[in-house]
């Protein structure tokens, strides 16, 4: 057994008993109870707690801080600044351009300046007050392109491209002999304004310097493993003496996939004052710490044949980052790796350019850089179909990539569900009979996506496995799963309980997990790119294969049968008839009752329990466990950037949208969405489909409601809950989740991602069902009702004849 | 969490004269309801007070009833109570659509009419519906009760005729003649601050008060004497356009606004002409 192995799409023991039912999560009780322990929920003795003084101005120069007032404060127990952290860290080892504290200049509004431990909350914020700094505001940038066209003074010093954070130009045949030969060519712009994760848990983090001199961070991150080596570096600490944890998580959605501030903050001021020290960001500062998805300004050209095949697509990008490179550089190639399917095009060329600017840095959120460009992809698409006058499914059905093929950028495409997702979602919503005759006001949209179920490039180079997992096989018949991978609430804990019941044959209660702990788990290189279901799983698969023989064995040598004739059967190992029978009447994912005689007794089969079972092997073999790897095969096109964006395996998805229109008010409600996805083999289909009920959730929400933007000075918009808006209950639109299954070759079992690709769809079908509903085109986000009013205003001026005027682009 | 308010008192007044004694005694005494408002304010920062009279348990304030030509609403009364109450869903039906209106349910299970009205944000749902229910507001101090016109209660931006020493004990609402009709467009669905509110009355003499749409809630008396007079509903919709100055904020433009204002007219309009069954 290997990392590179691939274990097959069957189920280990004839038939699945865990695997594909809708089966609670590990810790779903605990959540809903409360009984969860989340990062905040930690108080240890002598917990000091901690708090940020942030950046007022958008850009300055810090000329001076004076915190000695804020140091005689009672109950303030030290007060660090910039030059108390001033090792750069950033996610990427390319880009390491952030300070857990600003050194020398703030590039944002509520960038960390310094941070206070103090007895309590009340205190400690009393001490930021007398923290004086003193800057010298510089010109601040808040407008990609003016980055672009002017550095002086840079947003970054010491950069050869200016304001430039990353700049990717590929091309894939020749697109502009492809478009001039096309029969039509549509060219547009569209804007996507940007939005954040806004998880319900803020982020949190406490810090604990050991007297072994042993460094405990808890932390609600996603990425254990990356925020344990950025500790290492920033404190210049060795790794092997720190721990990160990272307890239960109330979400994510890529907003704790960077090292934060806190994180380090907690870390020194724990070994600073000898005391833990717990830092929790308020509902406003996580609005400053963002990494939301990035403002795209997409200009595309698509052309095609008079039958809808399309023949070329040629973008140009600009990406409006933020004040620091976080994921950039990969943000900046996904604008444009990421669009080669679902659809085939024979020539391609994007042109994708990041710019930094005075604002909080953007960063991955769920369907990390290419949400942006599927929606102006799916809706120039969709004006292609009515240009040419083809039904836009069926438009989508001209263009298929099909399976086992690659793309024109030369990604590796295996299972691919995407002509099941279209017909199901046509089939669902009675397209068809529905589609451009529903009446004025009313309408229907479709859009299709692909994305990646976890990359091949792990985030460092290195050669060791992107998943791991280690086995503890108890007598008691337990057995332990450690993980370094992260659950954020998708359930990845739940997944690895499944899987290893599933592959030893055990109940489900004979599984537990423990994840997310540098020093008890092996290394996962955490919750992001979908990569958990797919690559731990496969690891599970793989170290459960390696202890399993052991346990049979000793089993058929004891009872001197062939290892085939030895079953384990949810808990209970029985002996087959020869040839094999199916084991019947043994209670489904139940509770393993060792002494309760299973039927197959009756028929006076040998039986035993596993943990019999477990003791057997144990005497035998000494110690039982297992450890498990996995890596993606070698993947990627053969050119600079090739690897970004690859992945062992792609899911696809399809929504239609019905949206009604009310043309007086310019308000969109969306009805109803049906969302078809492509997830491989659904090892717990409630627990996808609960991916793609959040997915579409979060996309209806992108098109018509969140916004994340800056006023005029850079100061956040509207650092709240009641302000950025989320949906509420009455808000979400009817969700049909209806689940393909394309049983992927390498997936464990057959599974494939669906907590992001899902999110894809949403926002461009939502503007192609307002173009059936009411005729006018939205290309730029959010589609507010001001918007609305005007494109409708812009339309009937049109169809009278007067110059449409522009665009009310401010209108909310 | 802040943990300022460890910092905080609570005042426990024995009784309604208690608690209004209490006022007059202690200057910066600040009278605390559901707390919905106040909470918030507290966390932001943004309130400086320390000392809290908890009105929550003054019984008296919370009774709804009809006395005599009017109907009594108590200061106390939360919209959860003001949605279940027979008298107020069969006398001011548009009370109910408010206070359905407000936050989500737990909002509405706290906050109060009289913490709606003394918190006086220009945006509060219920505002316009007292406005065009001419109700009284009645005020309450150690030295005797006094009542006000809603209409003229607020001063401005969050400034009413209030004194500092009393309470608002509840409001009168006369019997409303007409239709009753209210419309909040908010930025999404429930726990929203309205882009613009409306409550609006069809009555030979036609009563509309809007919330949003300036500093404090406003009656239309231009477009409310356009519509009295026979005008078209396209006509009073042009005044009420120009009769109204909103503002751009984070919630709307004071273009969409005052656009909305003018559709919202029209469906109050449309809705509530004769033979037309009430929402
Ligand atoms: C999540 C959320 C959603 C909300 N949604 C809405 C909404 O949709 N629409 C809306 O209009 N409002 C909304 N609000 C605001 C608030 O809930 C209402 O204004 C509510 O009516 C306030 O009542 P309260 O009893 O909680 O007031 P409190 O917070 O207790 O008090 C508010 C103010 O009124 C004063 N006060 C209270 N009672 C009296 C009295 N009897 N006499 C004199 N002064 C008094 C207090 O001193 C304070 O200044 C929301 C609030 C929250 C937190």
């Amino acid at each position: 057994m290997a990392s590179r192995d691939i274990h097959g799409i069957d189920a280990p023991w004839g038939a699945f008993r865990h695997v594909g039912r809708d089966l609670r999560k590990v810790d779903g009780l605990a959540k809903a109870t409360g009984a969860a322990m989340y990062t905040d929920d930690i108080a240890l003795p002598g917990m000091l707690h901690a708090k940020t003084l942030r950046s007022p101005h958008a850009h300055a120069r810090i000329r001076s801080i004076d915190a000695a007032d804020a140091l005689r404060l009672a109950g303030v127990h030290a007060v660090i600044t910039g030059e108390h952290l001033p090792v750069t860290y950033g996610i990427l080892p390319w880009t390491q351009d952030e300070t857990a504290l600003a050194v020398g200049k703030v590039r944002f509004v509520g960038e960390p300046v310094a941070a206070v431990a103090a007895v309590d909350e009340d205190a400690a914020n009393a001490a930021l007050k007398l923290i004086r700094v003193e800057y010298e505001p510089l010109h601040a940038y808040l407008d990609p392109f003016e980055s672009l066209a002017r550095h002086d003074p840079p947003i970054h010093e010491g950069r050869k491209d200016g304001n430039v954070s990353k700049h990717v130009h590929l091309a894939f045949g020749d697109v502009d002999a492809a478009l001039a030969e096309a029969d039509v060519v549509i060219e547009d712009d569209y804007v996507f304004h940007g939005t954040t994760h806004a998880a319900i848990e803020p982020h949190c983090a406490v810090g604990h310097y050991g007297a072994d001199g042993v460094l405990t961070v808890w932390s609600s991150t996603q990425i254990t493993h990356y925020v344990h080596r950025a500790l290492a570096r920033v404190l210049d600490v060795p790794a092997h003496r720190i721990r990160v944890i990272q307890p239960c998580l109330g979400g994510a959605f890529g907003g704790k996939s960077d090292p934060f501030s806190l994180e380090f903050v907690v870390a020194k001021l724990a070994m600073t004052t000898g005391r833990p020290v717990k830092m929790l960001y308020t509902r406003e500062e996580v609005f400053y710490t963002h990494r939301g998805r990035h403002p795209m300004h997409m200009r595309y050209r698509t052309g095609a044949t008079r039958e809808g095949r399309l023949v070329g697509v040629d973008a140009t990008i600009v990406i409006d980052g933020g004040a620091y490179s976080s994921y950039g550089l990969v943000t900046t190639y996904y604008a444009g790796q990421l669009l080669t399917g679902p659809y085939a095009f024979a020539t391609y060329r994007f042109d994708s350019t990041r710019a930094f600017t005075n604002k909080p840095p953007c960063g991955p959120k769920r369907g990390h850089g290419s949400v942006q460009p599927r929606f102006a992809f799916e809706v120039q698409l969709d004006e292609l179909a009515s240009t040419l006058e083809i039904d836009p499914i069926e438009i989508r059905r001209r263009n298929l990539l099909g399976e086992h093929t690659t793309t024109v950028n030369g990604q590796r495409i295996t299972s691919n569900g995407f002509a099941r997702c279209l017909d199901v979602v046509e089939h669902a919503s009675n397209w068809k009979t529905r589609h451009g005759q529903l009446p004025f006001g009313r309408g229907m949209g479709v859009a299709g996506s692909m994305y990646i179920s976890g990359t091949n490039y792990p985030i460092y180079p290195n050669p060791m496995p992107q998943a791991a997992v280690q086995l503890k096989i108890d007598r008691s018949g337990l057995v332990t799963v450690f993980t370094g991978a992260n659950d954020i609430g998708q359930g990845s804990n739940s997944i690895a309980q499944y899987l290893v019941a599933e592959e030893l044959g055990l109940a489900l209660d004979q599984v537990r997990v423990v994840s997310a702990d540098t020093d008890l788990c092996p290394v996962d290189l955490g919750a992001y790119s979908s990569r958990e279901t797919f690559m731990v799983g496969n690891a599970l698969i793989d170290a459960c294969r390696k202890v399993r023989p052991l346990v049979v064995r000793a089993v058929a040598d004891h009872w001197q049968v062939d290892p085939s004739r030895v079953r384990f059967v949810d808990g209970v190992v029985v002996e087959l008839d020869d040839p094999p029978l199916q084991p019947a009447g043994v209670a489904v994912g139940g509770e393993a009752r060792p002494g309760a005689s299973p039927p197959d007794a009756a028929a006076g089969r040998r039986w035993m329990t596993a943990a019999e079972a477990f003791q057997l092997a144990e005497a035998r073999f000494d110690t039982l466990g297992a450890t498990g790897a996995y890596n993606t095969p070698t993947l990627g096109g053969d050119y600079r950037g090739g690897t970004i964006g690859a992945a062992p395996a792609y899911s696809f998805t399809a929504h239609v949208v019905e949206v009604s229109v009310d043309v007086e008010t310019g308000r969109i409600t969306c009805e109803k969405v049906w969302i078809a996805h492509d997830c491989g083999r659904a090892l717990n289909p409630m627990l996808v489909a609960g991916q793609m009920e959040g997915s579409a959730y979060m996309g209806v929400a992108e098109a018509l409601m969140e916004a994340h933007g800056v006023n005029r000075f850079g100061l956040h918009a509207g650092p709240s809950l009641l302000d950025y808006r989320i949906p509420t209950t009455v808000d979400t639109p009817e969700l049909a989740a209806l689940i393909v299954e394309s049983l992927d070759p390498e997936g464990p079992y057959g599974a494939k991602e669906a907590g992001e690709g899902p999110l894809h769809p949403a926002i461009p079908a939502i503007s192609n069902a307002v173009f059936d509903a009411v005729g006018i085109r939205l290309k730029h986000l959010p589609f507010t009702p001001g918007k609305v009013l005007a494109a409708l205003r812009a339309r009937k001026d049109a169809a009278a004849g007067t110059p449409a005027p522009a665009l009310a682009g401010g209108a909310r | 969490m802040r943990t300022a308010i460890s910092r905080l008192s609570l005042v426990e007044p024995r009784s309604l004269r208690h608690a209004l004694r209490l006022m007059r005694d202690e200057a910066g005494l600040v009278p605390l309801a559901g707390c919905t408002d106040l909470y918030v304010a507290l966390n932001d920062g943004a309130l400086r007070a320390t000392r809290f009279l908890n009105l929550w348990p003054i019984e008296e304030l919370r009774v709804i009833e009809p006395r005599g030509p009017v109907l009594f609403i108590g200061a106390l009364a939360t919209y959860s109570s003001l949605i279940r109450s027979a008298d107020v869903r069969r006398r001011l039906p548009m009370l109910v659509s408010a206070a359905r209106e407000v936050g989500g349910r737990q909002v509405q299970n706290r906050g109060t009419l009289g913490g709606n009205i003394a918190n006086g944000s220009p945006a509060g749902d219920t505002l316009p519906v007292l406005a065009a229910a001419e109700a009284t507001v009645v005020l309450g101090s150690a030295t005797g009760t006094r009542r006000v016109p809603f209409t003229a209660f607020y001063k401005g931006y969050r400034t009413t005729v209030m004194r500092a020493d009393e309470l608002i004990l509840g409001i009168e609402v006369p019997e409303v003649e007409g239709r009753q009709w209210f419309c909040k467009v908010g930025t999404r669905g429930a726990q929203a601050i309205s882009k613009v509110v409306m409550a609006a009355v069809r009555a030979p003499h036609p009563r509309v008060a809007l919330g949003s749409v300036a500093p404090t809630v406003v009656r239309v008396p231009k477009t409310e004497a356009a519509l009295t007079g026979g005008a078209s509903v396209d006509e009073a919709r042009t005044i009420l356009m120009s009769e109204i100055a909103p503002i751009d904020d984070i919630r709307s433009t004071a273009a969409y606004r005052r656009h909305v204002a003018g559709v919202l007219l029209g469906r109050f309009w449309e809705q509530t002409a004769a033979g037309r069954p009430v929402y």
